[in-house]
């Protein structure tokens, strides 16, 4: 036995002996500070000792390296093959879709990465919340029936569903299972956990049951066999394999951890999946140990993959960057555009900006004077600097060139965006009873956001052309929330950054009545309160529609009409910038802050190559 | 015995204060605008999600009946939860908690080894450049804001030198020590393994140095005024007049006369650096109480706010007696009762 060994467990004995009662605390105290003081002195001479080098072997024992072969094909998943076989994004029957194999060649070690992640991840639950960090997780314990990290547009990949079929009027849908899942227990992933996992989100009434509540009760999941579900939905819904984004549970594990309260407590930082991780550890408001699942069913689609990976809270970008730097971090996910310079001047580092969908509007209050009135609304669009918004951020923003981001299926970019063009804004202006300025409108933005502020300040520069003055109100969050419920409430205009993978989505959240026009009020994606009934009626009318071609021209009169009613002001989409050691291989931007561990792995050959 | 009325005294006084201090809490907490239900349930929820949620609260009940619930609730152990992340938060303050406290302790004892020698160092060499040395350095400590400090501490120790983490309670690359007390530190130590408490230490310098410089130049200042006024005072000079070594008398009496009113105002930095050290668990990710609180606050997430002010409020409560206590000890003409 070690010394350490025996120290330890001379601890344990003499703690259990303290609260057994067999000791007094005064001879607990003495022993433990017998062993400890040693220990401290050794622990003391350690700490004033160099830092160990960021990828050296850790002096405590380090995760454990897998057991077996890093590119061993999987016993399980023979047919693995996520990132070359895609489901057809439209619901009609596309057959079915054979897996093939991705397994990696390389025989690469697989390395523990180290990430430096922006949010916090206070839950690991399937069911629960939407929050990025969470997202990145849970896809990494939890395997879903459809994958979406294959790119950006966003491709709806096979995961546990490996084919589906859906009756024309978008209400009837078959989903076809693979039967190489299994859980990290090794039961088989099945319907009946497709099922259970449904119905729990929708029992939870959590965030994440938001885009199926409207569309799904209790009876609309059925399971005619092992590998088949089927769904009945309450109202038509062409997009369905977009909101299955829930991690599928192993429906054993969670109800032996029921606790009262359908396993909510236990599933914050335990899991039930079936993903290509599994939690090592879970230490809330630190670090998250995730490790690999070396047999992973679906494989490893890289040239070699993760041993696993630490999920570490990093919320400062300036910590982030002199983490990067120091070679601590692997990759950090919120990197500033101010960072930039300096981290790519490393020649250990490199980085990614890309646009995905976090879009910023100037929402615009449309029950209320001025902002009720549409040649006003067009002034205001035609009236602001959106190349200088870009300067004040380094030119690291993509102004909107469409009411959505381009990245979004169905954007039409024939509809157009706006551009700074005062004599347009001029004349928009004159058709208005408020032609010669005079007024004063209220500019609502979050506490401490300084590019919201800069965009206020834009605002209120060109305004002062026209003789028109901007109040500049920072509000914290919850206020801003709480701001948007109904419109005698909201102020004319209100920065609101939003975003969502679902087409419909952008057009139901924001702009679709019914959201906003009921007792309990809207939400800050409703906060410019329009109110259209054809508008509404073409919503419903796309979200129903299986048919391609209606789908793309009903989509294009939806974006045709928002840029000719100009509900809001489409600004920018905002960049997603992370830095990256060089030895990061396989990173793919599917239009999410984080990124898909499965796909990555270290190269340590790479480690002063810099990505072409 | 009259000292033993005293401690009972002061500690059934504890209640009405508490109960106070979670009165204007839950009020203003109440009443300020803003929507945690519309933000917890997130864009987009039905109105039955926002009732349920509502319910599940009791937010739809009158607001005495809300407190007079969460009041006998806190009476049975249970202090709430979450209404953004669900957790419990007494499982918060237990995990929150000892990270400040672990964090705060060892700020206080490089505030306590380094404050008072330069303190009593300055008023010994009064005027002289030691005296000249401690006041600029206790000036500078004070002026320069947490967070400057804390990021240049970063990019000198973690970037250039590459000596210490930038952030963090532990070693991202290393397995978290198995947990005992929830006090790293000492869980390290628990486990036996020196190697993984030299992390931690490691983890923890930059943050302590930097929460500590501002109660170093309190402490300076202060003890420097105390320990020239007990020195001008007619027994120490009957006393050095009788021959008594300098060392004695400054040590032994000298700088015990002059611990009050420092005595003082450590009681108040500690109190206030258990909930007040924000800013540096942002810069440094110490996932420590202050920096669960303002994300609460922020968030309108009323039970963990309501849970970290009753626990900062007793802490102070308790420091504060503790501080009263040690008056005695420094002063034995200083009576109880």
């Amino acid at each position: 036995m070690s010394l350490d060994a025996k120290k330890h467990e001379r601890i344990n004995e003499l703690f259990s002996a303290y609260c057994r009662g067999r000791i007094s605390r005064r001879d607990f105290a003495r022993g433990a500070v017998a062993i400890g003081g040693l220990t401290a002195l050794q622990a003391l001479l350690t700490a004033c000792g160099p830092s160990p080098a960021p990828n050296a072997a850790p002096t405590t024992p380090p995760i454990a390296a897998p057991t077996t072969a890093p590119n061993v094909a999987p016993t399980s998943a023979p047919n693995a093959a996520p990132t070359t076989a895609a489901v057809a994004p439209t619901p009609v029957p596309p057959g079915a879709t054979q897996l093939t194999a991705t397994q990696g060649t390389s025989k690469l070690a697989p390395q523990n990465l180290v990430y430096a992640g922006g949010q916090d991840a206070p839950t690991i639950d399937p069911s629960d919340r939407t929050d990025y960090s969470i997202g990145a997780l849970s896809m990494q314990v939890y395997d879903r029936l459809f994958r979406y990290e294959g790119g950006w547009p966003q491709p709806v990949d096979p995961c546990l569903c490996t084919k589906y079929e859906a009756s024309p009027d978008g209400k009837e849908w078959t989903l076809h299972l693979t039967d190489k899942a299994k859980f990290h227990d090794g039961s088989p992933v099945t319907a009946e956990a497709v099922q259970f996992s449904i119905n729990r989100t929708l029992q939870l009434q959590k965030p994440q049951a938001n885009s199926l509540l409207p569309i799904m009760n209790a009876q609309s999941v059925q399971t005619p066999d092992q590998y088949t579900v089927k769904i009945t939905l309450t109202q038509p819904y062409s997009e369905l394999p977009r909101v299955l984004v829930q991690g599928i549970m192993n429906p054993k594990l969670v109800k032996d951890n029921d606790g009262g309260d359908n396993g909510a407590t236990w599933l914050q930082n335990h899991e039930a999946g079936s993903g290509p991780f599994t939690i090592k550890s879970w230490t809330v408001g630190s670090a998250y140990e995730l490790e690999a699942v070396p047999d992973y069913w679906q494989g490893w689609p890289g040239g070699s993959r993760l041993a696993g990976f630490t999920w570490k809270i990093v919320r400062e970008n300036t910590s982030q960057r002199i983490g990067l730097i120091s070679k601590e971090f692997d990759v950090a996910d919120t990197l500033s555009a101010d960072d930039l310079p300096q981290v790519d001047a490393q020649p250990h580092l490199n980085s990614a900006v890309n646009y995905g969908i976090l879009t910023g509007y100037t929402k615009l209050n449309d029950q209320k004077e001025p902002t009720n009135n549409a040649d006003f609304r067009h002034f205001l669009a035609y009236a602001f600097d959106y190349e200088a918004f870009k300067q004040t951020v380094n030119g690291y923003a993509q102004i909107l060139t469409g009411v959505i981001p381009q990245g979004i299926p169905y954007f039409d970019a024939s509809v157009g965006g706006f551009k700074t063009d005062l004599d347009q804004a001029k004349q928009f202006l004159a058709k208005t009873p408020w032609a010669n300025g005079g007024l004063t409108l209220d500019y609502v933005y979050v506490t401490g956001l300084s590019f919201e502020k800069q965009i206020g300040e834009i605002w209120l520069s060109q305004l002062s052309k026209f003789n028109i003055n901007v109040n500049l109100i920072p509000k914290v969050w919850p206020d801003i929330v709480a701001g948007c419920k109904a419109p005698d409430g909201a102020p004319s205009m209100n920065m609101i950054f939003t975003g969502y993978n679902v087409t419909d989505q952008w057009f139901f959240y924001q702009w679709y009545s019914p959201n906003w026009d009921r007792q309990t009020g809207g939400d800050f994606n409703t906060c410019s309160f329009t109110k259209d009934s054809n508008f509404n009626g073409l919503v419903e009318k796309v979200r129903a529609t299986t048919d391609e071609t209606e789908k793309k021209n009903l989509y294009r009169e939806l974006q045709t009409m928002i840029h000719s009613q100009v509900p809001d002001i489409p600004i920018y989409v905002q960049p997603n910038i992370l830095g990256f050691s060089n030895r990061v291989q396989g990173y793919k931007y599917f239009g999410a802050i984080s990124v898909d561990f499965w796909r990555l792995w270290l190269d340590d050959s790479k480690a002063t190559v810099k990505p072409s | 015995m009259k000292l033993r009325y005293y401690i009972l005294r002061r500690v059934l006084l504890f209640i009405p204060v508490l109960i106070g201090l979670s009165i204007i809490t839950f009020v203003i907490s109440h009443i300020v605008p803003g929507d945690p239900v519309g933000l917890a349930a997130g864009p987009g929820a039905t109105p039955a999600q926002l009732d349920t949620l509502r319910r599940a609260y009791g937010m739809d009940k009158p607001f005495p009946l809300q407190y007079g619930q969460y009041m006998l609730n806190v009476l049975h152990g249970d202090v709430g939860r979450s209404m953004m992340s669900g957790h419990s938060v007494l499982d918060d303050l237990r995990t929150f908690f000892p990270n400040t406290l672990e964090l705060v302790i060892l700020a206080m004892l490089i505030a306590l080894v380094v404050g008072i020698p330069l303190g009593v160092v300055a008023a010994v060499w009064r005027d002289k450049w030691p005296d000249q040395l401690s006041r600029i350095f206790a000036l500078g400590s004070i002026s320069v804001p947490a967070f400057w400090l804390a990021i240049v501490l970063q990019l000198v120790f973690a970037m250039t030198l590459n000596v210490l983490p930038v952030g963090g309670i532990y070693d991202s690359r290393s397995a978290m020590p198995t947990p005992h007390t929830g006090f790293l530190l000492v869980d390290t130590l628990l486990n036996g393994s020196p190697a993984a408490f030299g992390l931690a230490l490691q983890h923890t310098i930059l943050p302590a140095i930097t929460l500590a410089l501002g109660p170093v130049a309190f402490i300076v200042r202060i003890l420097r005024a105390d320990v020239l006024e007990t020195l001008n005072s007619d027994w120490v000079k009957m006393i050095r007049a009788n021959g008594m070594p300098e060392g004695v008398i400054l040590f032994k009496y000298v700088l015990k006369n002059s611990l009050i009113a420092t005595v003082s105002v450590f009681g108040f930095i500690v109190g206030y650096s258990l909930g007040g050290s924000v800013v540096i668990e942002t810069v440094f990710d110490w996932p420590g109480v202050g920096l669960y609180a303002v994300k609460s606050a922020l968030a309108l997430d009323f039970q963990p706010v309501m849970g970290v002010t009753l626990l900062i409020g007793l802490l102070f409560l308790v420091v504060n007696l503790a501080t009263d206590l040690t008056y005695g000890v420094l002063d034995p003409r200083i009576r109880y009762g």
